[in-house]
This record gives C-alpha cells, structure tokens and sequence, in this order.
C-alpha cells in the first residue's frame, strides 16, 4: 500500500504508459482486452453491425438452423440471433454500466464517511453493509426484483444496489490505509487539512483499485443480470437480452440447441473477456516485485 | 589439521528481470572446529546469500550457486544428493535468521518447532522429544518452560523468540552454527545479551560459529576471525582484534570510521563512506571498490586485486598498502 | 503439543461469543429489510400478502393476522413474534403453511447445495495446491485457464450445455427431476463448477504466498523433506484464508443453486423462489428470502469458528 501511495507523486502519462507496458506483456490480458473491445464496438455499432433487425419475426422460419445467410440461424421466432447477440450486447453493457455507476456513486461515499468519521458512525455503517451482504450472491437482486417487479429498469436498479457493499468496503479500505500513515506523519491535527489530504491523495490511490474492480464487477453484473433475464425476470420480451434469450430456447434444447447454446456462448466469451482484462489490469498495477 | 568447513571460490547468482546478479563473486575461507567467524559487510554485499548457499537453501528460480566447493567434514556439499544435504541441515549444520516472528511458524507451537529436528535426525519419541526440548528452553534461559513449551511465536518478546530459533539451531547438537544477523531485529538492550548466550552456549558444544552481521561494532568481542565482505567478495580477513585494530582496506577502514564504538572513547564525528554500493550486474573491471576509495590509484581501476597476506593469518585485497 | 481441549474451547469461546454479538445487529437489519420489503410493494399490503385470488373476508383476516392496521413497530414485533413461533404465513397459491411449502424443499436444496460444495472444496483445494506447488508447470496453467473459464461461464448456460451433452446427447445420466443418485450429478457439478473455480485460485495464490515466507525456509533449514515442509508448514497457513472462501462460496452457491434448480427442474427452494416471485406469491419469497440469509450468516459464523481454530494469533486477540 504503502507504494502506492508514494506512486502517486509520479507523473500520471509516464505511469499510464508504465502500466500499457506491463499489461501488454501478458498474452491473456490481450486478449481480454480484445474481447472487451469488441463487445464495446458491438454493442455501440449495433445498428450498423447487425445484418437484420432484431425484432423482425418470421414465422415460418422457426428454429431455423445456422446458415450463410443466417450464421446464428433463427430462434423460435424466427428472428435472427446473431443480429439479436449484437443487439444484446448493447443491453448488457448499458445494464453493467449503469450497475457500477449505482454501486460507485452510491457505495464510494458510504464507505468514505464510514472511514473519514469512525467510531460510531463506522460501526453503524459497517453493520449496514454486513447486512446486505448477508443475502447471498443474486439473493438481493432478486428480493429486490421481487419488490420493485420486472424490467429493464428495475434489474439495473436491483444489480445496482447489490454492488454498492463491495464499493464502500473498497472506498473505505483505500481511506483507512491512508488515514493511518497520515497519522504517522504527524504533520497536521486541524480537522479541514486532514480531509483535504486524504481527499487530495484519495482519488489517485483507490483510482487503481477502483479501475480493477469495476472490470472485474463487470462481469458479475452482466452475469447476474443475465440470470435474472434467464430466470424471466429481466427484461419485457421482444427486447433482445443474453439470457432472456437463453430462457427462450431452453425450451428447444432438444431440437434446436442453437437458439440457446450462442446467447450463452456471448455471455462466456464477454464475461471471459473482462475477467481476463480485470486479472491483467490487477497484476498490471500492482507494484509488485518481480525478481 | 583438517578444518571443518573450507569453502573454495564460491559463487552464487540470481538471474532477474534485469540482468544476473553475482552475488556472490568467488569466496574462500577455512573455519576450523570450536572458532568463530564474523562475516561483515552493507546490506546487498553478499554475506546472507553466502551463508544460504552453503546449505544449498538458494531458491532456484531465481538463484543458483554457480561455481566452488564447500567441503564440510571431508564431502563437498554442493555435490552430494538431496538426501544428503537434508541430513546435514538442522543437524550436523544448523541456521539462525535475522527476523524471529517470520521464521518461526505461527500456526505451529514453539515446542513442536524445537523438536522437530530431533524428532528427524534422532528418531526421538514424542516423550523423549518433549523432555529434550523443555531441556533446550531452560538452556537458552527461558523461563517457566513447562508452560512456555505450548505456546505460540506470538506471545514471545522479540529476544525471547530469537532464544527459542537458538534453541531449535542448537537441538542436535551441531557441528556449525551460522548466525545470520541474529540481534538485527531485536532491541538494543537485548542484542548484547543475545550474542553472550550465543557465545556461551555455542562454546560449551564445542560447536563452531559464522555470525553474519552488517555492525561491526557487534562482531569484535564474539568472534575470534573476521571476514570482510564488499560486492560479493572477501576483502580483507584475520583474527577479530587484528582487523578492528589494525584494518588494511580502505573499505574496512571506512567502515571502522563510520560505525560508533563502545570500545573506544568517542573520537570526533563518524564519517560515511562515499557514493552507493555498486551494481552487481554491472561490476566494473578492477576493484570493486575503486569509485568510493579514498586511496584509489590508476591501477586499481585496471587489475581487480587478491587477497594478500598483510599480517599474521591477516589478508586485504588491495594494491596499496596501508600498513600504519 | 497442542494445547488442552477445555483451554482450547474457553478461549474460542470468547472468540465465538463476540462473533455472536456482531452478528445480532445483522440478523436484525435482515429482518428488518424483509419487513420493509413487502410493506413497501405498491397497493394494500393486506391484498398483497393475501394473494390476488383472496375473497374479502380473506384478506380482512390477513389484515388482523399481520397487524396491518396496527402501528409500524408493533407490526414489526407482531411479524417476528410469528416467526419465532414458525409461522411464516400462508402462500397465496396453495393456501398452505409457508413453513410446510418450504420444509418440502429444503432437504433437496441443502442436499445439492451440499454435493456441490463438497466437489468444489475437495478439487478446488487439490487442484490449487498441487498448481501452487508447482508453479508455472504445465498443470498449472492449464488448471487456472480451467478456473478461469468455470468462473466466467453463466451457471444455467453450463448446465444447459452439460445437459445437452450428457444427457440428450450421450445419454449416459438424466436430464431432470431429483429422483436418484445420478439425478444429483449434474445439477452438482454446474453448481460447483464457478466455486471450485474460485477455491482452486484461491488455494493457489495462498500457497503461493505462504511458500515465499521465511519459516518455510527455516523449515528446510532444519532438514524437513519437501513433503513434509508443504503439508505440515504450508499448508496449515496456506488454508487460512481459502476457508473464508469456502464460506463466501456457500453463500453464492445458495443463490447460484436458483438458477440451477430451474435448470433441472430440481425441487429446490429455488426453484420455489422463483416461482413465488413470479406469481406474487409473497408469503413464500419472504419466508424463502429470510431463510436463506438465516442460513448464510450462521454459516458465516462457523467459518469464523473454524478460522479461530486454525490461526492461533486470532484465538488468543
């Protein structure tokens, strides 16, 4: 911790570029960001990528296998999936978008007050926090889904709300361990220079972390969300979501394994992508000694 | 008369991310039965991968001895299997190290550690073993043993734990003990008292002793040789009390100069030896010490020099000499 | 040499009884969220807990039964009173006692919860240690490639995947229901397949640290064989950290085990879950939902119990 901290001081472009370096030494952390990559363009140039639309059904053409023209093939609509993939791809980036945002604009400043303050402000805090992590995994996501009711909007919310406990424990780990070595210094004692300093040296140490973890939570978060559409909870239907998809061909498994195995395939692969990415981007920024 | 330990032209290196490090550049020295040697040098200079290298214990990425013997009662240890080697450590050969609450297991208790060696080299039972170790605590001087034996490394003072590593070095009664900065870690009140019982306990097995140490000022009244040690070589060497009263390198005059003294009344200011130890990828030709010598010459920067005898049983590695 | 078993247990004793404490606040807030949570579904919360079938009559007997026309705190101590007592209501589909839809499933669910837990722990411990011991071998890259892939695949896509293969298409084990052994098996093994991904990392970089340390070094100072530095040195402090691992992982594999229930129609409590929520049967997902917390945080606090047994220096704090 304590090298990062001092890390701070350096120049931001010349340890930006460091940390490109370390990350392009590992062949996986490529690739992850490969993946990444391409589920970004994705789900921004949907419209321009997709070769059909994804809502047009036809209804003679159900369950339709993978074919040149149809490289996906068809789902029991008759709509072509890969168009449906790209489009899904855009759902699951806004939806993993706006769950760290909720977690980060949320749980950030919990965890900071809770740390800044202490004493009994910390405890209460802290047993908040307990507390909701007390619902194991998707558990609160789906009580919450099960209070606010379906859609789009409310799975956001509900996977939003899930994350903001593992962001206030992280913001409030980052302040402790900065709050304990300014008290070592024992430079200042006046209440406003002390928030001033953890705020000036808060935002460049837990930027790291914070970068990290939101990789890595971007894939819970589109994971969990597509369970949530898995479970038809997610999503009202024509809209085309990863797991929404995957529920519908379930029923086809038999005959057409197709129309769940790619929607699937996508959550694996993007899921994959950001975990390889968020792994990278751990080792990459952690001053760690390699000799 | 055969020595005990005679280490012939030793090296050992690291292979790292920026090139090999020689950490340890050719030493030599012979240690007889019952004596003690002092190993003295900065931080980096070798001395602590020196000591592990005689017992093989150089993790192999990155490290690997290089080159050299290291005959000990008659066999060459960088030579013999596995098996071997694993028989002579902790028993026939046993090592300290610097920090005390690291190396010792906290999951495990004290007397399970101590008895560990003699339950391998001795073949004792759990009785047999626990009567020897509560014997063990008491002669390291640890109070209350009956008690003390279940107890964890955490619960002990700093001094105390570095008691209960001598005690575990010295279980089987060793030929060798190597010290590797024993009294580092712990308070100064307690180093003194630390190294006493070293000496007492080691004289009374007959056991000989390398305490590696960067303070000199520690070393003189514990040991009867001294080695200097600089960029992974031995630069000067001879009995303790010739070398502290009469140095003949530069860098042991330096080091002399910049340490406070007990033994003599305060003279002046310490004086620190200039620039930074060297790089020990990139060793220059010559001698090693030449940027920061105050006595260097032209030549000196040319031909890397020898140990040469300056005195009786007394060698320096340098091309000057400061006879005076 | 360990110390005596009634020592032992006294000072873990202190350990458990403040762990306890911490843990009341939280059984509280639980409690109190779920509370809330029905309270807070727009419309009458009386109509809402007495279903969309009920008569009138039905629900003005839900209204007096749950105290919905008393005072929030007295609904609140009337609501944990009845818990107390077993009765977590009425589901609005059945009509039948919460607790009876819920103790008919909850054997299943802790029984594949179980298996699963126990295949993740028993491979992902092996597989980390041996990865670990081994660094940079071939085993371990390939086994945390492995890892990597188990954590990042969605779980009812694996069991739709393994379903595909080994039961449409090979035959070879059964594809849904719970009715024998081999039933069990693949609902277990995608369960555990994202944990044991988890553990075996875990396991690995623990190792990893614990064999960098100096009283390893000091342990092969004394002449220990390799075998014996790494089960009785290593491990111990190795396995530390990854049992708070396991204990989170229980916790995900309960919510991990709803969706795998939907996938082999395994009469879980998942699976009740699921089908409660979609048919607003909230008696059900409430008493479902505390369940489960329930469950976590006691499971939580044996895995505190057992680190305190494991490390000494939290025993004696």
């Amino acid at each position: 911790m304590e090298e990062i901290i001092d890390k701070a001081e350096k120049p931001k472009w010349s340890q930006t570029r460091e940390v490109f370096n370390r990350l392009s030494k590992r062949i996986t952390a490529m690739i992850g960001l490969v993946i990444v990559l391409i589920f970004l363009v994705s789900a921004i140039f949907a419209p321009f990528l997709a070769p059909y639309d994804p809502l047009e059904h036809s209804l003679g053409h159900m369950l339709a296998k993978p074919s040149w023209d149809y490289p996906l093939g068809r789902d029991e609509l008759g709509r072509c999936i890969l168009s449906r993939v790209i489009y899904g791809a855009r759902i699951s980036l806004l939806i993993g978008t706006m769950v760290i945002s909720i977690g980060v604009l949320l749980g950030a400043p919990l965890g900071i007050i809770s740390a800044y303050y202490g004493g009994k402000v910390d405890f209460i805090i802290q047993r908040f926090v307990d507390t909701m992590l007390a619902f194991p995994g998707i558990l609160l996501a789906l009580t919450l889904i099960a209070m606010l009711g379906v859609g789009l909007a409310n799975v956001m919310i509900a996977v939003g709300i899930s994350t903001i406990p593992i962001y206030a424990r992280l913001a409030r780990s980052s302040v402790l361990a900065i709050k304990s070595r300014q008290f070592v210094e024992a430079s200042r004692s006046i209440g406003a220079s002390n928030f001033k300093i953890i705020l000036r040296h808060l935002l460049p140490n837990s930027l790291s972390p914070i970068i990290v973890q939101s990789t890595l939570h971007m894939a819970t978060a589109i994971l969990w969300a597509a369970g949530l559409g898995f479970l038809g909870l997610g999503i009202n239907p024509p809209t085309p979501e990863w797991g929404a998809m995957l529920n519908g061909g379930r029923l086809y498994i038999r005959v057409a394994y197709h129309v769940a195995t790619f929607p699937g395939l996508m959550i694996f692969i993007t899921v994959l992508g950001f975990n390889l990415l968020g792994d990278g981007l751990r080792d990459a920024l952690d001053p760690r000694l390699k000799t | 008369m055969n020595s005990l330990l005679r280490v012939e032209d030793l090296k050992t290196c690291f292979y790292t991310d920026a090139g090999m490090v020689k950490a340890v550049d050719g030493i030599s020295y012979d240690l007889q039965e019952g004596e003690t040697m002092g190993l003295v040098g900065e931080s980096g200079c070798g001395k602590s991968v020196s000591a592990l290298s005689i017992l093989r214990l150089i993790p192999y990425p990155p490290g690997k001895i290089t080159g050299g013997k290291v005959v000990f009662e008659g066999k060459d240890l960088l030579n013999i299997s596995e098996e071997e080697i694993r028989d002579v450590r902790g028993n026939r050969i046993a090592m300290i190290f610097q920090e005390p609450m690291t190396s010792l297991n906290p999951v495990l208790t004290i007397g399970l550690q101590i008895g560990e060696a003699l339950e391998i080299h001795r073949g004792l039972n759990k009785k047999e073993t626990r009567d020897e170790v509560l014997r063990l605590l008491r002669m390291v001087g640890i109070p209350d043993p009956e008690r003390r034996i279940d107890d964890y490394p955490h619960q002990f003072s700093g001094g105390m734990r570095q008691r209960v590593m001598i005690a575990m070095a010295l279980s089987c009664s060793p030929k060798l003990l190597i010290a590797d900065e024993p009294t580092t870690a712990v308070d100064v009140t307690i180093q003194a008292q630390l190294l006493e019982t070293i000496k007492d306990l080691t004289s009374r097995l007959g056991t000989a002793v390398i305490l590696i140490t960067h303070n000199l000022g520690v070393v003189a009244r514990h040991v009867n040789r001294m080695a200097v040690m600089y960029a992974g070589r031995i630069i000067e060497s001879g009995p303790a009390t010739e070398v502290y009263e009469h140095p003949r390198h530069p860098y042991t005059v330096g080091l002399l100069a910049s340490v406070p003294r007990l033994d003599k009344p305060r003279v002046g200011r310490l004086v620190p030896i200039d620039g930074q130890p060297p790089d020990l990828i990139r060793l220059p030709p010559g001698c090693s010490f030449f940027p920061r010598c105050s006595h260097r010459m032209q030549q000196c920067s040319m031909e890397r020099p020898e140990l040469r005898i300056v005195g009786a049983g007394h060698l320096a590695a340098c091309l000057k000499d400061l006879g005076s | 040499m360990t110390p005596g078993p009634l020592f032992l247990i006294f000072m873990t004793g202190q350990y458990i009884i403040r762990r306890l404490l911490i843990m009341l606040p939280v059984l509280l807030g639980v409690s109190l969220i779920i509370f809330i949570m029905v309270r807070i579904i727009p419309g009458d919360p009386s109509m809402v807990m007495a279903g969309p079938h009920a008569t009138k009559d039905q629900v003005e007997q839900i209204r007096t039964q749950l105290g919905l026309d008393r005072h929030p705190v007295t609904q609140y101590f009337i609501f944990i009173g009845n818990l107390f007592r077993g009765d977590l209501g009425t589901s609005t589909r059945t009509s039948l006692p919460v607790t009876r839809e819920i103790m008919a499933r909850l054997p299943n669910t802790l029984l594949l919860a179980l298996a699963s837990i126990l295949i993740a722990t028993v491979l992902g411990v092996l597989t980390g240690i041996i990865a670990g011991v081994k660094q940079n071998s071939k085993f371990d890259y390939l086994s945390m490639l492995v890892a990597l892939f188990g954590l990042s695949m969605p779980v009812f896509w694996l069991g739709l995947m393994l379903m595909l293969l080994f039961s449409i298409h090979l035959g070879w084990l059964p594809a849904v229901g719970a009715e024998s052994f081999k039933h069990l098996i693949l609902p277990a093994i995608t369960l555990g397949a994202n944990s044991m991904a988890i553990i075996a990392r875990m396991t690995r970089s623990s190792m990893l640290e614990v064999i960098r340390l100096d009283y390893i070094r000091t342990a092969r100072a004394k002449g220990l064989k390799e075998k014996l530095v790494i089960s009785r040195h290593a491990l111990k402090n190795a396995l530390i950290p990854v049992v708070t691992v396991i204990g989170l992982q229980t916790g995900t594999l309960l919510g991990g085990a709803v969706l795998t229930e939907i996938v082999f129609a395994w009469p879980g409590v998942g699976r009740l879950l699921v089908e409660a929520i979609l048919a607003r049967d909230y008696p059900v997902v409430q008493g479902v939902v505390l369940l489960v917390a329930t469950m976590f945080i006691f499971v939580n606090l044996v895995v505190d119990i057992l680190y305190a047994y494991l490390d000494p220096r939290i025993r004696y704090q």
